[in-house]
């Protein structure tokens, strides 16, 4: 049962349609994958689906609601939350005051829990901005998970970080998504770590879905292997 | 709330635990103001001249002002040129409840504060929302505007206009303790305006460790972050805003109880970027910083006024701070404090 729908989603800038009658569904406990080439408008989905920027045509749908026009703080406050393709932290505080300062206001029962398996223990009492960048953007993935969010919306948490992080990373995503019972929508350019890591996969060209399914499906779309993966994959 | 807390983590490295830490900061830092405020409290018996002390009352007074552009500043990132819009504001109303309504000394102080204070309320749902340079430049334009309404000539029953505003206390009437006519000795006024700043600095020290502190930091660092983290970023910046502006009016509340009189320049735009300028001097990244130089300043307009030149010291004095000094005087002092612990073994820096 879909618990997060975009229901013929279009996000226009302009004369540009970023993201064109997009249809995609999420359930607990499962991480979906959306993946494509630059400018496929990957980021614009995540933007409109978490309210930062207002689709102009469609739905954004939590339990079967219609939320398209509801504000940020609205979505957060009802388990909707997101991560940054720009690590989005607050540099000058330590990790431990942002995150106890995120967990206050979103009445996270298992602070200790979420610290200890993204591996922050012992970096609580450092400020942000001089842990390494890896570590950064574990950071910022345990800000959107405080809460117990019943979604969470990751926008290349991958990005910048070595191989072995980027493994680390995406195996701590789909942990957290098990235990939480979190449906996750996960945009990655690491494909290869997608498909390793995500239930249901999404493909956007040129803002339309051109495949959608389980990992192998989409791995055999022709469709999929000729507009992105290759003939390699 | 639930179990918000951090777990005993990271103190492998035998360093004092973050709590037990904060928790002695608290302690070191409330002993510290008890310390400054019985010294301080001694000062007219220690300097008998009343020029010195006339000074030193002043530099209290406007370090009020100081005080509050300084903790906007530092919590939030916002530079204001409004701020004398409720120094001043506060100033004209207590002379309006003296004058204008025949109100004792404590009831115009009081009605003046709470005038500056929701005039910082007005000003603060205009220009909080935005930030940099036209927060500056907002503050600016309507603190402006107060000092045309005060120079108009259809206010002159109530502010005196151009001429300023004479208020004229009764003169059995007591402030604190004080008769009316003891209010201009700067030696029987300082306890009043120590006991006031001493507060004012404890309490902004105190809002700047707590919760809400932590909220207006996150806000200064990622306000978008914040909204996505399920706060209000509005509210909190105008709670800093009027906190900000109390602190202000309460300075000039008591700046008019001291003088007895209250001329249109202090809400002029020379005193807003003097206010500025000198906190900056001191350094708007600590909390002392713009009372340091606010002494500074006031120390400078006394000494080294001889021709009229002042403005062209404290020009000077920016562009040092601003090329040399970035963090102003308290800034550098801290660099240099941080190196030379650094330095020392055994004295690893506490992050």
């Amino acid at each position: 049962m879909a618990v997060f729908e975009a229901r013929g989603l279009s996000v226009r800038y302009g004369a540009v349609l970023a993201n064109s009658d997009v249809d995609v569904s999420l359930e607990s406990g499962q991480v979906h994958g959306v993946i494509g080439p630059n400018g496929a408008g990957k980021s614009t989905f995540i933007d409109a689906l978490s309210g930062r920027k207002r689709p102009s045509a469609g739905q954004v749908v939590l339990d079967g609601e219609d939320i398209t026009g509801r504000s940020v703080r609205w979505r957060r406050s009802h388990g909707i939350s997101r991560s940054f393709q720009r690590t989005s932290i607050f540099s000058s505080m330590t990790v431990g005051r942002q995150l106890e300062m995120v967990a206050r206001r979103n009445d996270e029962p298992d602070l200790a829990g979420i610290i200890d398996t993204l591996g922050l223990g012992e970096v609580v009492d450092r400020v942000c901005g001089e842990i390494a960048y890896g570590t950064q953007r574990s950071v910022d993935l345990a800000i959107a998970l405080i809460g117990r969010p019943r979604v969470v919306l990751l926008d290349e948490p991958c990005a910048g970080l070595v191989a072995d992080e980027a493994v680390r990373m995406l195996q701590h995503v789909r942990e957290l998504c098990r235990e939480r019972n979190v449906a996750a929508l996960l945009v990655e350019h690491d494909v290869d770590g997608v498909f390793r890591t995500c239930d249901v996969i999404t493909v956007l060209d040129l803002g339309k879905v051109l495949s959608s399914g389980a990992p192998d499906q989409v791995r055999a779309d022709p469709n999929v292997i000729r507009a992105y993966l290759g003939s390699a994959a | 709330m639930t179990a918000t807390t951090l777990p005993e983590v990271s103190q492998s490295n035998a360093e004092v635990p973050a709590g037990r830490r904060s928790r002695r900061g608290l302690v070191f830092g409330l002993t510290v103001a008890v310390v400054v405020a019985a010294v301080g409290y001694a000062v007219p018996y220690v300097i008998k001249d009343t020029y010195t002390m006339s000074l030193a009352v002043e530099a209290a007074l406007l370090g009020l002002l100081a005080l509050g552009i300084g903790f906007l500043a530092r919590h939030l990132g916002l530079i204001s040129l409004g701020h004398t819009s409720f120094f001043g504001g506060a100033a004209y109303a207590v002379g309006v409840g003296v004058n204008h309504y025949g109100w004792s000394m404590t009831q115009s102080f009081a009605f003046g504060v709470l005038v500056g204070t929701a005039l910082s309320l007005v000003m603060g749902v205009l220009v909080v929302r935005a930030s940099g340079m036209g927060f500056l430049m907002l503050t600016l334009a309507l603190s402006q505007a107060l000092y045309q309404l005060c120079v108009q000539t259809s206010f002159r029953p109530l502010t005196g206009a151009y001429d300023g505003l004479l208020i004229s206390f009764r003169p059995d009437d007591t402030f604190a303790g004080v008769n009316a006519s003891d209010l201009q000795n700067p030696g029987l006024f300082w306890p009043i305006v120590w006991i006031v700043l001493i507060v004012c600095v404890v309490a902004v020290w105190l809002l700047g460790r707590s919760p809400f502190g932590t909220i207006l930091e996150g806000v200064r660092e990622n306000e978008e972050r914040m909204r996505f983290s399920n706060y209000n970023t509005f509210r909190p910046r105008l709670a800093a805003f009027v906190l900000s502006g109390l602190v202000a009016s309460l300075g000039g509340a008591l700046f008019a109880l001291n003088g007895a009189y209250v001329s249109p320049d202090i809400l002029g735009f020379s005193r807003a970027g003097d206010s500025l300028i000198a906190a900056m001097v001191g350094g708007l990244g600590s909390l002392i910083g713009p009372l340091l130089g606010t002494g500074l300043y006031v120390w400078g307009e006394a000494h080294l006024n001889t021709g009229g030149n002042l403005h062209l010291y404290t020009g000077i004095a920016l562009i040092v701070v601003l090329v040399f000094l970035p963090g102003g005087v308290t800034g550098t002092l801290q660099r240099i404090w941080r190196r030379l612990r650094k330095e020392r073994p055994g004295m690893g820096g506490r992050r």
